[in-house]
């Protein structure tokens, strides 16, 4: 299964690294609303995906048999903080979390600082989350 | 528009769309996995700190598939570049470049600043524009959906700070 994942990773890396989705440029003019580039990639992938998740969950099992089972993602105030906070390093780096791997295997050296300090507000988030979860009214650990 | 990446034509976005979709359920059929890929970024911390977030079932249960599909990403990229006309390392930035300047500390301390908000935001939110954006919206999750409009907001507004107000 190890390399089904990695098979996955790397077509979808592909794909980002192609389509302008792992593109600084291609980020900035979504965000200027002057290309409609990024917009029709995402807008394709849920316009297919919606309708493909909603025959999977009506046919309820993966190919092994098993149940298909999805957890919900639950709703509280660190969606909304998080969100903009997320769309403010997105803007700046010109990535986001997938696309940083995809840019740093393109040989894109300053992707790699992207990662070091995604890292680091990650660990930020796990250090500081009795005080966020309070704040925000995020679950219980 | 070119791409930064050897000055390439995009791929069309309704083809790119579809290999998402295909990987993105693909994933969950064969694997049961829902996509979501900030959520590597504790796997990598949960190997280094030990607080009781990182041990969490979303965490630690997805370990099997996400570090190597995150592998995959890494060798995408790099497939990608080395296909198009050979992979080598650069620091070229499109419009940052033209627009912004700042030399390479200073390249490197934008990016380690962008993602600090990109490593914080999306953990703070619980997920990206790969597991909120895709799947949760494709799931119909209002978590979901209000994080996709938070983050397409933040990006709409420093994006449009950056380049139509200040640079």
């Amino acid at each position: 299964m190890t390399f089904l994942y990695l098979a996955l990773g790397t077509v979808f890396g592909f794909a980002l690294s192609r389509s302008g989705a792992a593109d600084y440029d291609f980020i900035q003019s979504m965000f200027l609303f002057t290309s409609f580039q990024l917009y029709g990639i995402i807008g394709t992938a849920v316009a297919l995906t919606l309708p493909g998740l909603w025959l999977l969950k009506k046919y309820g099992k993966t190919i092994g048999g098993k149940a298909i089972t999805i957890d919900m993602k639950p709703f509280n105030r660190g969606n909304i903080a998080g969100g903009l906070l997320f769309g403010v390093g997105w803007s700046m780096a010109g990535m986001c979390p997938g696309p940083i791997l995809v840019n740093i295997g393109e040989g894109k050296i300053y992707a790699i600082a992207a990662l070091a300090g995604a890292l680091c507000g990650a660990a930020l988030v796990g250090v500081l989350y009795p005080t966020l979860q309070k704040l925000f009214y995020l679950p219980k650990m | 528009m070119p791409l930064i990446l050897h000055g390439l034509s995009p791929i069309h976005w309704a083809a790119a769309g579809a290999i998402i979709s295909i990987v993105t359920l693909a994933l969950l059929f064969l694997a049961n996995k829902r996509l979501g890929l900030s959520t590597g970024f504790e796997d990598v911390c949960s190997l280094a700190l030990p607080l009781p977030y990182f041990q969490r079932k979303a965490v630690v249960s997805g370990r099997g598939w996400r570090l190597p599909f995150l592998a995959g990403l890494l060798l995408g990229g790099f497939l990608s570049a080395a296909l198009a006309g050979g992979w080598s390392p650069t620091l070229a930035l499109g419009m940052f470049d033209q627009r912004i300047g700042l030399g390479a500390a200073g390249k490197f301390a934008w990016m380690f600043a962008g993602g600090l908000f990109i490593g914080f935001g999306t953990r703070l939110g619980n997920g990206c524009t790969s597991g909120h954006g895709i799947f949760g919206l494709s799931n119909l999750e209002f978590s979901s959906l209000m994080t996709t409009i938070a983050f397409m907001a933040g990006g709409i507004l420093t994006t449009n700070l950056i380049y139509r107000v200040i640079f």
